[in-house]
């Protein structure tokens, strides 16, 4: 009953759907009003009523339903019955749906009376995507489809995704993918019906844009955390082609979020702004396609399907081509001749675009250029951190320089000489706190060098425009040549520091202990003693697992922590997963991951001594909020102009 | 000149495209890469024994002489067709030959070597692929050659078989020299 509920709101999203493309292009704008409210109320209570079908199955364990039956077992807890649902392929394809349904409905809310055709022209081309997954899901991965044979139990979830950063990891990661699809809309829209100067086309998308990079972010940040303590390799970003899919889209959302100020500001940019979204939504459906044809091998593979990959790449081609082509025959309206300063606000967010262009493209040259080597010369290759490492690092290098100085310049012309001895404090500051971290860690290596002064590089910088902004303030004074700065920008650009500080120490001062220990052995890291106590077996909900009992003690021999790290066995999957016990605080982590052993022989226990990696999490949050800020803004901005 | 430019990323795109497309529908094994080990070490690893309640460590409990690596399961086809001449490498040849047994299910790999005869000096169990992982094995099966000082020479993707059983046995010789 529900499942057939389910298939049948799936279908009936789909019409919907065709309902919405095909009353977009009527003339009467009342009644393209009135459709389009039935069509996108209809496609969003369908799609909801169909994703909490799938999720009412997964919970009571209907095994009739194939997808419950090969991802889900009676013993599961519920939290992961739940995020089963969008653990598999099909299911996810639905919470993409959702997504995208979701999204389509905050661009219908947008309607006012100055904007009707490029809001109509918006909701068309977003309901072709619509369209696009509705038929992909229904035709090549229908997560309603039932067997005949009844099973009392299923197959069981892999317990490596059986976690709570990973149960929202997904939900976040789509978010930020299909946002961008609603960039893509206005994109296409405000190019094809040449909006250029009646309507702010900018304005509307950037909260979408900003929404979009907000959960990116966030689903990264989730998925690396997850990658830290359930993989148990001490690292958490492993450049696997999964993790790029995800990072590309990231990079020019994160050009994208900044040349939209431009636009804003000096309207100079605009075309590049309209290939940027076109561009991002893109890749976003490109790396669905690379993680779900099958094409490229990877730790995460879904279940592979090349039928599913021809659908998806014809899907592709069919956006890209028609996106592309309006973008090359009409896009040459938004050009202009606002030719602009290397020193001046624009400039420096220009250098910001190209060098987020430039790594990205290099990851995605890097991703794909064990397939290009093997169409042109039949050998095969793998490309793997090495290349990721020596390549994005040095682009990076003068974006966080430009980065730390670009708040501080004000829109077009700057004095130069004036910046510099405006920036000298900040300089000088740098160095201070650069030589003082030195001398407490002791450690001259190059990258490591260059990763902490810049991380300080920024945080100076935010410090004196902060200072600075309260001072002009306090005084009162208003003068056009100062910028201003909004507490999005300044909390979003601290977070960057951080997370360079947290990416550059645990990398470079990282130290890994790989020992055989027995009950009651000891052996020490970085000055910390860590005994080995006792073994015991624990059950939990659905697995049993050997627990270690490790207690740390620091050199002045007092006990610091004790740490579990544990050795789960789920028998439903027949597959064990190590769980690392991990003790933070601001200066470090200390990992203890315990491998395979007996009693006689001692365990594999592998310790990691990892400094400052929660100012990762920390720098990835403080990213977050400053996106949140930034929204906030921007909505009331938005607002005002529906008024 | 300038309005040219607007034109280049769909061109660039249908290219992108192109090679996917093409990639898609040749027959194709993305499984088939040649080893970035070659010439490295053996990776650091630990795995439990299927015939005795021991654990392996590597590379501590490679010996100091040419030793094979062999990726197999009792559900793989080849390597079914390939075990009779992973017997005649340790019957005739005197070869040590560590056994992986990749993603499978003890109880039958049990009854399939007392059927098949045992050619493994260990067999050494990966029921979640970590060690495949390790030595960056995506097909079933893989050899590899190690040499006495624990240095990965050759890796072969693929059975053993009738064919390159000869050259196979060239290839050790080499390695042991």
């Amino acid at each position: 009953m529900i499942p057939s509920l389910g298939n049948f709101t799936l279908w009936l999203s789909l019409l919907f759907a065709i309902f919405q493309f095909v009353i977009s292009h009527k003339k009467n704008f009342y009644s393209v009003l009135q459709f389009n409210k039935i069509a996108v109320n209809g496609l969003l209570f369908c799609s909801l009523v169909s994703f909490f079908s799938l999720m009412y199955c997964h919970i009571i364990s209907d095994f009739s339903v194939i997808n419950v039956f090969q991802n889900s077992h009676t013993t599961k807890p519920l939290l992961y019955k739940v995020s089963g649902v969008w653990g598999n392929h099909e299911g996810s394809m639905l919470l993409w749906i959702l997504v995208l349904t979701i999204f389509n409905y905050f661009i219908f809310k947008l309607y006012n009376q100055k904007n009707i055709i490029f809001i109509s022209k918006t909701l068309e081309t977003q309901a072709i995507i619509t369209i696009g997954f509705l038929l992909f899901t229904i035709l090549t991965s229908n997560p309603f489809d039932r067997m005949i044979t009844s099973h009392t139990n299923g197959l069981g979830f892999n317990p490596l995704l059986q976690d709570p950063a990973l149960a929202i990891h997904p939900p976040l990661l789509y978010i930020g993918y299909v946002g961008f699809s609603a960039a893509f809309s206005f994109s296409v829209a405000a190019i094809s019906i040449n909006v250029k100067k009646k309507i702010p086309w900018h304005s509307y998308m950037k909260p979408f844009v900003l929404a979009a990079w907000i959960f990116l972010s966030a689903g990264i940040a989730f998925g690396s955390i997850w990658a830290y303590y359930e993989l148990g390799w001490g690292g958490w970003w492993f450049w696997d082609p999964v993790e790029n899919a995800s990072f590309m889209p990231w990079l020019l959302g994160t050009a994208l979020v900044h040349s939209l100020i431009t636009v804003e500001r000096r309207k100079s940019l605009q075309s590049w702004v309209l290939l940027l979204s076109i561009l991002s939504f893109l890749l976003s459906v490109i790396g669905t396609f690379l993680v779900r044809s099958g094409i490229l091998t990877s730790v995460h593979t879904f279940a592979l399907d090349p039928a599913r990959g021809i659908y998806i790449l014809i899907f592709v081609a069919l956006l890209g081509g028609y996106s592309l082509i309006l973008f090359g025959l009409k896009s040459k309206n938004f050009l202009n001749k606002h030719y602009f300063y290397f020193f001046s606000r624009e400039g420096s967010i220009l250098v910001n675009n190209i060098i987020m262009i430039v790594v990205c493209a290099s990851v995605f040259l890097g991703t794909i250029y064990p397939l290009l080597v093997e169409v042109f010369s039949n050998n095969k290759i793998s490309v793997g951190e090495p290349y990721f490492n020596s390549v994005t690092i040095p682009i990076m290098i003068p974006a966080i320089l430009v980065m730390g100085m670009g708040p501080m310049l004000s829109w077009g012309k700057v004095d130069v000489i004036g910046i510099l001895t405006k920036s000298l404090p900040s300089i000088l500051f740098a160095a201070v706190i650069s030589s003082v971290f030195f001398w407490i860690y002791r450690s001259y290596n190059m990258i490591g060098l260059a990763g902490i002064i810049l991380a300080f590089w920024i945080i100076s910088n935010i410090l004196l425009t902060t200072i600075q902004q309260l001072i002009i303030k306090n005084k009162e004074v208003t003068q056009n040549n100062i910028p201003k700065y909004s507490s999005g920008m300044i909390i979003a650009h601290l977070g960057v520091a951080l997370l360079i500080l947290g990416i550059t120490a645990s990398s470079i001062w990282q130290k890994e202990k790989i020992i055989r220990m027995k009950v009651n052995d000891e052996t020490s890291i970085h000055n910390y003693n860590i005994v080995f106590k006792e073994i015991s077996e624990v059950t939990g909900p659905n697995y049993v697992a050997l627990q270690g009992n490790f207690w740390v003690y620091n050199n002045k021999k007092n006990i610091i922590t004790k740490l579990k790290p544990e050795n789960r066995f789920y028998p439903v999957t027949n597959n064990s997963t190590t769980e690392a016990s991990i003790h933070t605080n601001l200066s470090r982590d200390l990992y203890v991951v315990l491998g395979d052993g007996d009693l006689n022989r001692g365990w594999i226990v592998r310790i990691y001594y990892n400094p400052l990696v929660v100012w990762i999490w920390i720098g990835a949050f403080a990213i977050f909020l400053g996106g949140l800020f930034s929204m906030k803004n921007n909505l009331k901005k938005l607002k005002r102009l529906s008024i | 000149m300038k309005k040219k430019i607007l034109i280049s990323p769909i061109i660039l795109f249908f290219l992108i495209l192109l090679v996917f497309f093409y990639l898609l529908i040749i027959d194709r094994n993305p499984s088939e890469l040649p080893s970035v080990l070659i010439n490295k070490k053996v990776p650091t690893f630990e795995a439990k024994l299927l015939l005795e309640n021991k654990t392996f460590i590597s590379p501590g409990e490679f010996r100091n002489e040419t030793t094979l690596v062999n990726f197999f399961a009792t559900w793989c086809k080849p390597c079914f067709d390939e075990h009779r001449y992973l017997k005649k490498l340790s019957d005739e040849k005197g070869l040590t030959i560590i056994g992986i047994n990749y993603k499978d299910n003890s109880k039958r790999t049990i009854k399939w070597l007392e059927k098949l005869g045992n050619p493994y000096s260990n067999v050494l169990l990966d029921p979640n692929a970590s060690l495949g992982i390790d030595w960056g094995v995506y097909g079933l099966p893989e050899t590899f050659i190690v040499n006495s000082k624990g240095m990965i020479k050759y890796r072969l993707v693929g059975p053993i078989t009738k064919k390159n059983y000869d050259a196979f046995v060239l290839k050790v010789k080499e390695v042991e020299k």
